[in-house]
C-alpha cells in the first residue's frame, strides 16, 4: 500500500475517484443517444420544405433566399450555369453543409444536424466518388450496406452487381475501375439502400449509353414508389425527358420553378436567358 | 449497440486497408528505429547513465512516430471524398472517433512492441524482466496520446500547414501524459516495481477515461462542416 | 477610469507600502504580478465559457468573446512570465526555473498560442470557430491535469501567499500590503474588461463588415 504523504496526492486521489462518475456519464450519454435517435418518419407524407435558405462562402452568397416545396414522387431537374449554387444546394439537402440562414426540413424535421434515422433516408450520388480505392467492389458494397444497417447476403449483392453489369468485376479493386464503372457501382449501392430522397450531382458526365439507361430506369422506379429525386445536370435534354419539374438557379437565386408540361415555352424563355445568343439547350 | 457495431465496422475497414498497403505501419516502424539511432548518436550515454535516459528517449521516439501516424489517420477518407460518404450515412460521429483512435492505437502498439526490445538491445540494457510493467505504462500513455491525437487530427483536417499545426496544438496538451509515463518508467527501472509511482499511473488512467469520454461526446462538433 | 484606478493602485503599491522583510523592493513587483495572473486566468475561463456557449447555441457573439478573451489572455500570460523573470533574477539568481507554477503558466501560453494559430490557419470562418471552440474546451479541461502533473514533478515556487487552502486570505499577507494588492487586482480586472470590450467591439465590427459586403455582393 502506498503511503500518500503529500497533499497533492490526496487531491489527485479525489480527482481520480471521479472515474465511476465518468463511467456513469459515458453510459448515460450512450443511453441518451439511443433514445434521442428514435424518430419515425412516415413514408407516405414525404415532403421537403426549403425555407428562405441562404449560404455564404466568405463574401459571396452561394445561395440566396431560396424557397422550395417538394412532394412525394417529384423528379426535379436542377439546372443552371456553372457556379449557380447547384452543388451547394445538393450538399445542404444532403446535410453535409449547414446553411448560413434559413432551413431545410424533411417532414418537419430539420436536416442539418439531424439524427441518424433521418440521415439514413437521404442519398447523394456523386459519380466517381464515395468509394474506397483500395477495397474491392464487393467489399465497398458490403461496407456501406453494413453502415446503413442493411443486411444482404452474398447472393443479393452479386445479383445487384449483375444488374449494373459489374458482376464479373466483383473482386476487383475500385482503383482499377473506370469512372463509368464507379458510377454504376454507386447506382448499385443506392439501389440496395433505397433512400427516400436521392440527390445526383452531374451523373451524365461519366456514363456511357448503357449506364445512362440503367440510371434512368433506376430513377424512374424511385419516383414511381413515391420518393423524391433531384438531378443537377448540364445535359438538359436528357433530364428534361424524365423530370416532372424543373428548377433553375442563377447566381444562387431561384429564377424558375414549374411543373413540366408539353410544350413548355416558359421554360425555353427562362433557360434561354443565360445561354449565349443563338444557342439552344437542345443541342 | 449501434455505437460499438459501427466502431467495429470502421475499425475492420481501416485495418483491412492498412493490411493491403502497409504504408503507415512500415513508415512508423522505420521512423521509430531511425530515431533510436539518432538519439544514440546525439546522447552517446555512458553505460551507467543509459537506464536513466532510456525512458525519455523511448517516449520521445514514440511521440514523434505517433505524430506521423496521426497525420495519416484520415488519409483513406480524404481520397474520393469518402469522409462525405461517412458523414452522409447514419454513422454515429462518436463511432468514427473510437474507430480512428483504436486504429491508431493498434498501429502504435505494434510499433512499440518491436521498438521497445530494440531499444534494450541497442542501448545494451539488462533489465529485460521489467518489460511487462513498462509495457503497461506505455499502453496507458499511448491510449492517452491516441485519444487526444485523433481529436486534434480531425480538428486540423482542413487547415493550412496541417502537418505543422498538429504537433503545435497537440504537444502542450500531452504534457501530463509525457510526464506521467516517463516518471513512472524511471521509477520502475530504478526500483524494479511501481511503488511510489502509482499516483502517476492513476493520473494516466484518469486522463485516458476523461478524454475518451470527452472525445466521444464532442466529435460531432469536431468533424462538422 | 481604468487608468486612474491602475495609477492609484500602482502608486500605493510601489511607493507607499513597506518593503517586504526578506526580498526588499523587488517584492513590489508582486503588485503587478498577482493581478496579471488573476486577469490571465479569468480570460482563459472566459475562453472556456465562450467555447461551450458557442458549441451549444452557435451564436456569433460567443465566438467573438472566445477569440477576444484568448488574444488578451495570451497577452497577459506573456506579461506574467516576463514579470516572473524580472522577479526571479534578483530573488533566485536565474531568469528561468522549471518550477511548477512557472511551467504551468508557460504551458498555458503554448496551448492558447496554438488556439490562435488554429483559428488563423483554417480558412472557412464557421469551421474555424467550431474547431477553436473544441480546442478551447479540451484545453480548459486539460489544465487541471497539467497543473497536477507539473506540481507533483516540481515544487520550488513560493507557496501561494493568498490562496493557501488552509488559511483565510487575509491572514496570510500582512495588512498594509493587502490593501494596495486588492486595489491593484481590481484595477487590472477593470483593465481586462476594458481591453476585452475593445477587442469584442472590433470582432463585432468585423462581422458587420462581412455582413454588409455579403449584402452588397449578393
Amino acid at each position: 500500500m502506498v503511503r500518500l504523504s503529500i497533499d497533492p496526492f490526496n487531491k489527485a486521489k479525489f480527482y481520480l475517484h471521479l472515474n465511476p462518475y465518468l463511467a456513469l456519464t459515458i453510459v448515460g450519454q450512450l443511453v441518451f443517444r439511443q433514445l434521442h435517435s428514435k424518430r419515425n418518419i412516415g413514408l407516405n407524407t414525404l415532403r421537403i420544405t426549403v425555407d428562405k435558405l441562404a449560404k455564404a462562402y466568405g463574401y459571396l452568397w452561394a445561395i440566396n433566399n431560396l424557397n422550395l416545396d417538394l412532394k412525394p414522387g417529384d423528379f426535379v431537374a436542377l439546372l443552371g450555369p456553372t457556379g449557380a449554387g447547384k452543388t451547394t444546394l445538393l450538399r445542404i439537402l444532403a446535410g453535409l453543409t449547414s446553411p448560413t440562414t434559413g432551413s431545410v426540413q424533411l417532414d418537419g424535421v430539420t436536416i442539418s444536424g439531424a439524427a441518424a434515422e433521418l440521415r439514413a433516408k437521404i442519398g447523394l450520388l456523386a459519380p466517381a466518388d464515395h468509394l474506397y480505392e483500395n477495397l474491392t467492389v464487393k467489399e465497398n458494397l458490403r461496407f456501406f450496406l453494413s453502415l446503413y444497417d442493411h443486411h444482404h447476403d452474398d447472393h443479393a449483392i452479386v445479383a445487384q452487381l449483375d444488374t449494373v453489369n459489374l458482376a464479373e468485376r466483383a473482386g476487383e479493386y475500385v482503383a482499377n475501375l473506370s469512372s463509368g464503372m464507379k458510377c454504376r457501382l454507386s447506382i448499385a449501392k443506392w439501389q440496395l439502400l433505397q433512400p427516400e430522397l436521392l440527390l445526383l450531382d452531374e451523373p451524365y458526365g461519366v456514363l456511357d449509353g448503357g449506364g445512362v439507361d440503367l440510371l434512368e430506369s433506376f430513377l424512374q422506379a424511385q419516383c414511381a414508389k413515391g420518393r423524391i429525386v433531384i438531378v443537377a445536370s448540364h445535359h438538359v435534354a436528357r433530364v428534361l425527358n424524365l423530370c416532372s419539374r424543373a428548377v433553375i438557379l442563377n447566381h444562387g437565386r431561384l429564377t424558375f420553378d414549374e411543373a413540366k408540361r408539353q410544350p413548355w415555352p416558359s421554360f425555353e424563355k427562362a433557360y434561354g436567358e443565360f445561354l449565349p445568343r443563338g444557342e439552344s439547350w437542345r443541342s | 449497440m449501434a455505437l460499438l457495431r459501427q466502431t467495429y465496422l470502421l475499425l475492420c475497414k481501416d485495418l483491412l486497408l492498412e493490411l493491403r498497403r502497409r504504408d503507415s505501419l512500415l513508415t512508423m516502424f522505420f521512423f521509430g528505429t531511425l530515431l533510436l539511432f539518432v538519439f544514440h548518436f546525439s546522447f552517446d550515454p555512458a553505460p551507467d547513465k543509459v537506464a536513466e535516459i532510456a525512458p525519455a528517449l523511448l517516449w520521445l521516439a514514440f511521440l514523434f512516430t505517433g505524430t506521423l501516424g496521426l497525420a495519416q489517420l484520415f488519409q483513406s477518407e480524404r481520397e474520393n471524398h469518402c469522409l462525405d460518404a461517412l458523414l452522409l450515412s447514419p454513422l454515429d460521429r462518436g463511432a468514427l472517433f473510437l474507430a480512428k483512435t483504436c486504429f491508431n492505437l493498434i498501429l502504435m502498439l505494434i510499433v512499440e512492441i518491436v521498438v521497445m526490445p530494440l531499444l534494450w538491445i541497442l542501448f545494451n540494457l539488462q533489465t529485460w524482466n521489467l518489460l511487462p510493467q513498462l509495457f503497461l505504462v506505455t499502453l496507458l500513455g499511448t491510449i492517452g496520446f491516441c485519444v487526444l491525437g485523433t481529436i486534434m487530427s480531425a480538428l486540423t483536417l482542413r487547415a493550412r500547414a496541417r502537418e505543422l499545426l498538429l504537433p503545435l496544438v497537440l504537444f502542450p496538451l500531452m504534457i501530463p501524459v509525457i510526464l506521467a509515463t516517463i516518471r513512472c518508467m524511471e521509477n520502475v527501472l530504478r526500483t524494479g516495481e511501481f511503488g511510489d509511482a502509482t499516483p502517476w499511473l492513476r493520473l494516466l488512467l484518469g486522463f485516458d477515461v476523461i478524454f475518451l469520454t470527452v472525445g466521444v461526446l464532442i466529435f460531432d462538433w469536431v468533424i462538422e462542416s | 477610469m481604468a487608468l486612474a484606478a491602475i495609477a492609484v493602485g500602482l502608486y500605493w503599491g510601489l511607493i507607499v507600502a513597506p518593503p517586504d522583510a526578506y526580498q526588499g523592493d523587488v517584492q513590489r513587483i508582486m503588485y503587478l504580478h498577482i493581478p496579471t495572473i488573476v486577469a490571465a486566468y479569468l480570460s482563459f475561463f472566459l475562453v472556456f465559457v465562450g467555447s461551450c456557449l458557442y458549441l451549444w447555441k452557435k451564436e456569433k457573439r460567443d465566438d467573438i468573446l472566445a477569440y477576444a478573451a484568448a488574444e488578451i489572455g495570451v497577452l497577459f500570460t506573456a506579461l506574467v512570465i516576463v514579470e516572473g523573470s524580472i522577479w526571479g533574477r534578483p530573488t533566485w539568481g536565474v531568469w528561468w526555473t522549471w518550477d511548477a507554477r512557472l511551467t504551468t503558466t508557460a504551458i498555458l501560453l503554448l496551448i492558447f498560442v496554438g488556439y490562435l494559430m488554429l483559428r488563423s490557419l483554417i480558412e472557412d470562418e464557421s469551421r474555424a470557430a467550431s474547431a477553436a471552440a473544441v480546442l478551447g474546451i479540451i484545453g480548459a479541461l486539460d489544465i487541471p491535469l497539467i497543473h497536477m502533473s507539473v506540481y507533483w514533478w516540481r515544487t520550488l515556487h513560493q507557496p501561494p501567499s493568498i490562496f493557501r487552502p488552509d488559511k483565510a486570505p487575509w491572514e496570510n499577507v500582512a495588512w498594509p500590503l493587502l490593501i494596495p494588492l486588492t486595489i491593484n487586482i481590481a484595477a487590472f480586472l477593470i483593465l481586462l474588461f476594458y481591453l476585452l470590450s475593445l477587442r469584442y467591439r472590433l470582432g463585432e465590427m468585423r462581422e458587420e463588415i462581412k455582413a454588409r459586403r455579403l449584402d452588397r455582393g449578393g
